[in-house]
């Protein structure tokens, strides 16, 4: 391939990949965490135990980033709190990731909306409680809380502290597995619009991948990966059913072998 | 600034960890009764940025004099839209116990509401910007910010604000971030810092000559107002600096000539480790 040639694509892909990542600041897409609920479930249990809880759970942010979603939860009360929605607008979890800051509440019970609503829908009335923002670059994931400290009244400013580091982890973990699937699908769609000996080249679920933009190695990677995409094309039908197969099943074996976080 | 080899911020104030401190010369004859002694907080503009406040909560005693609600627009300059308050209310609460601390503190001072939190995410930071602009703009005396951003981006906006209210005689009362890391405007040496010690007592605070973190208050199974008329008891930063804001505000009042670098003295001086010889 010439040089100009080499240029001019790289000029497109650029401009593609740029244009992509504009929209995506412009219109702040929200990307659903989509780790696996094992990973958040082995979170939350060893919250729990650390942190000498009665209970923990995990909320995520939904799609449109105004309801937060509990996704997990261990304890008294677990099994009513899976699925319950919540307004990031209003209450405890909501104030957490609005601000980022987390929150101890010692009689939690003093606050009669949070009581009623509570109540209702699980059951389950906690004591104290602390709620920790799960933050990803400053930007919120969602929440973590723990419930009802069982040999002391309240959580204090330690455990704060801790959960905070403990949220940290929690939050890279979530982040890494929702990188990791989105690459995978995003490779997955260009192969498939590729095997359609179809001229425009497109990257459906890249601009996902893309907004993963903090990590400068990981951007590099996925450049190099969609030049090579775009340089397949010009092969022949068989050459190109070939390439397919050779990372269809690499797809298949990395999706099969436990990968620790990045 | 890393955040992860710093210690939590309130940890310097735990009883073990406390260092005590000369007062000398003329600063030690700077105590209490002198700095806000028989003060109200008559007089003093303090605005609250945070989730809203109650207007009628009683924990706010009827002193609401007026608020806005600041809301992310992206087709604006500012990002920004800023409007009256006309709801009045808190959204999550936390505004309301900010409030409520300092008016137990300064029963008179006059206290505007910020609104910069609330259920869209998406930029939050320039809400937050946007709200100190107006309380800036808007003559307050004294702003409570219970609230923070880590985000390095945002780093020289809060900073040319924090340098701006201060040319302008306004006090910032910044929580340091309950969790180590970086905090902005918390960290800046223009505001006044704080974090929570284990003490109840809402006069007693301590000075930490290691800053960023300058202030320690009552922030730890604190008593708060709440949303809807409520109360609980809660933990955090945010409530110790609402207690330094109420102890600003007595100040004020009583002592309208002070600028802001010489508050942060006669805080010094009437710290409960900062000992007169």
């Amino acid at each position: 391939m010439s040089r100009r040639k080499q240029g001019t694509e790289d000029e497109s892909l650029a401009a593609q990949l740029g244009h992509w990542l504009t929209a995506v600041e412009a219109s702040s897409v929200a990307i659903l965490p989509e780790a696996g609920n094992e990973l958040l479930q082995t979170i939350v249990e060893a919250a729990a135990r650390l942190f000498g809880a009665a209970a923990a759970s995990i909320a995520l942010l939904d799609e449109s980033q105004e309801k937060l979603v509990f996704r997990v939860a261990t304890g008294a009360g677990a099994s009513e709190v899976i699925g319950l929605a919540v307004s990031v607008g209003q209450g405890i979890a909501g104030y957490v990731v609005a601000t980022g800051q987390p929150m101890a509440v010692s009689s939690v019970q003093e606050d009669p909306r949070f009581a009623r609503d509570t109540a209702r829908k699980t059951g389950y009335v906690p004591k104290s409680i602390l709620a920790m923002p799960l933050l990803y670059d400053d930007r919120p994931l969602g929440v973590i809380e723990v419930l009802d400290k069982i040999d002391a009244p309240s959580f204090g400013m330690q455990d704060m502290e801790l959960l905070g580091i403990f949220a940290r982890q929690a939050a890279v973990a979530i982040r890494a597995a929702t990188f990791q699937r989105n690459l995978r699908h995003a490779l997955l769609a260009g192969l498939q619009n590729l095997a359609q000996s179809d001229n425009s080249i497109r990257f459906d679920g890249l601009e996902q991948v893309m907004t993963e933009g903090q990590d400068p190695q990981g951007t590099e990677q996925i450049l190099a990966v969609a030049r090579t995409l775009s340089s397949l094309y010009k092969l022949g039908d068989a050459e190109r059913e070939a390439c397919l197969k050779v990372l269809e099943a690499f797809a298949v074996l990395a999706d099969s072998r436990p990968r620790p976080g990045r | 600034m890393s955040g992860e080899s710093r210690p939590a911020w309130s940890q310097q104030f735990a009883a073990a960890a406390l260092r005590q401190l000369k007062s000398t010369g003329p600063l030690g004859g700077i105590d209490a009764a002198w700095a806000w002694g028989g003060s109200t907080g008559r007089g003093v503009k303090v605005a609250i940025v945070d989730s809203g406040v109650e207007a009628d909560h009683p924990a706010v005693g009827g002193q609401w004099r007026g608020g806005v609600i600041v809301n992310y627009d992206g087709r604006t300059r500012s990002r920004v839209r800023v409007e009256e308050d006309c709801e009045r209310v808190d959204l999550y609460g936390h505004g309301t116990a900010c409030a409520g601390i300092i008016h137990s503190l300064a029963p008179e001072a006059e206290l505007y509401s910020v609104r910069v939190l609330g259920r869209d995410l998406t930029g939050r930071a320039f809400q937050f910007a946007g709200g100190l602009r107006w309380a800036i703009d808007n003559d307050m005396q004294v702003i409570n910010l219970s609230l923070s951003t880590g985000r390095e981006e945002y780093f020289g906006l809060f900073h040319e604000l924090a340098d701006d209210a201060y040319f302008k005689n306004c006090l910032l009362v910044s929580a340091a971030n309950n969790v180590p890391g970086a905090s902005y405007p918390s960290l800046y040496s223009s505001v006044l810092s704080v974090a929570a010690h284990e003490g109840k007592d809402p006069y007693t605070f301590y000075y930490n000559p290691s800053p960023p973190v300058e202030f320690g208050a009552p922030g730890i199974d604190v008593p708060v107002a709440w949303q809807n008329g409520s109360t609980i008891v809660t933990t955090g930063n945010s409530f110790a600096a609402p207690h330094i804001a109420g102890i600003v505000t007595l100040i004020r009042s009583k002592h309208p000539e002070l600028t802001p670098f010489q508050i942060k003295t006669v805080l010094f001086a009437t710290s409960a480790n900062a000992h007169r010889t």
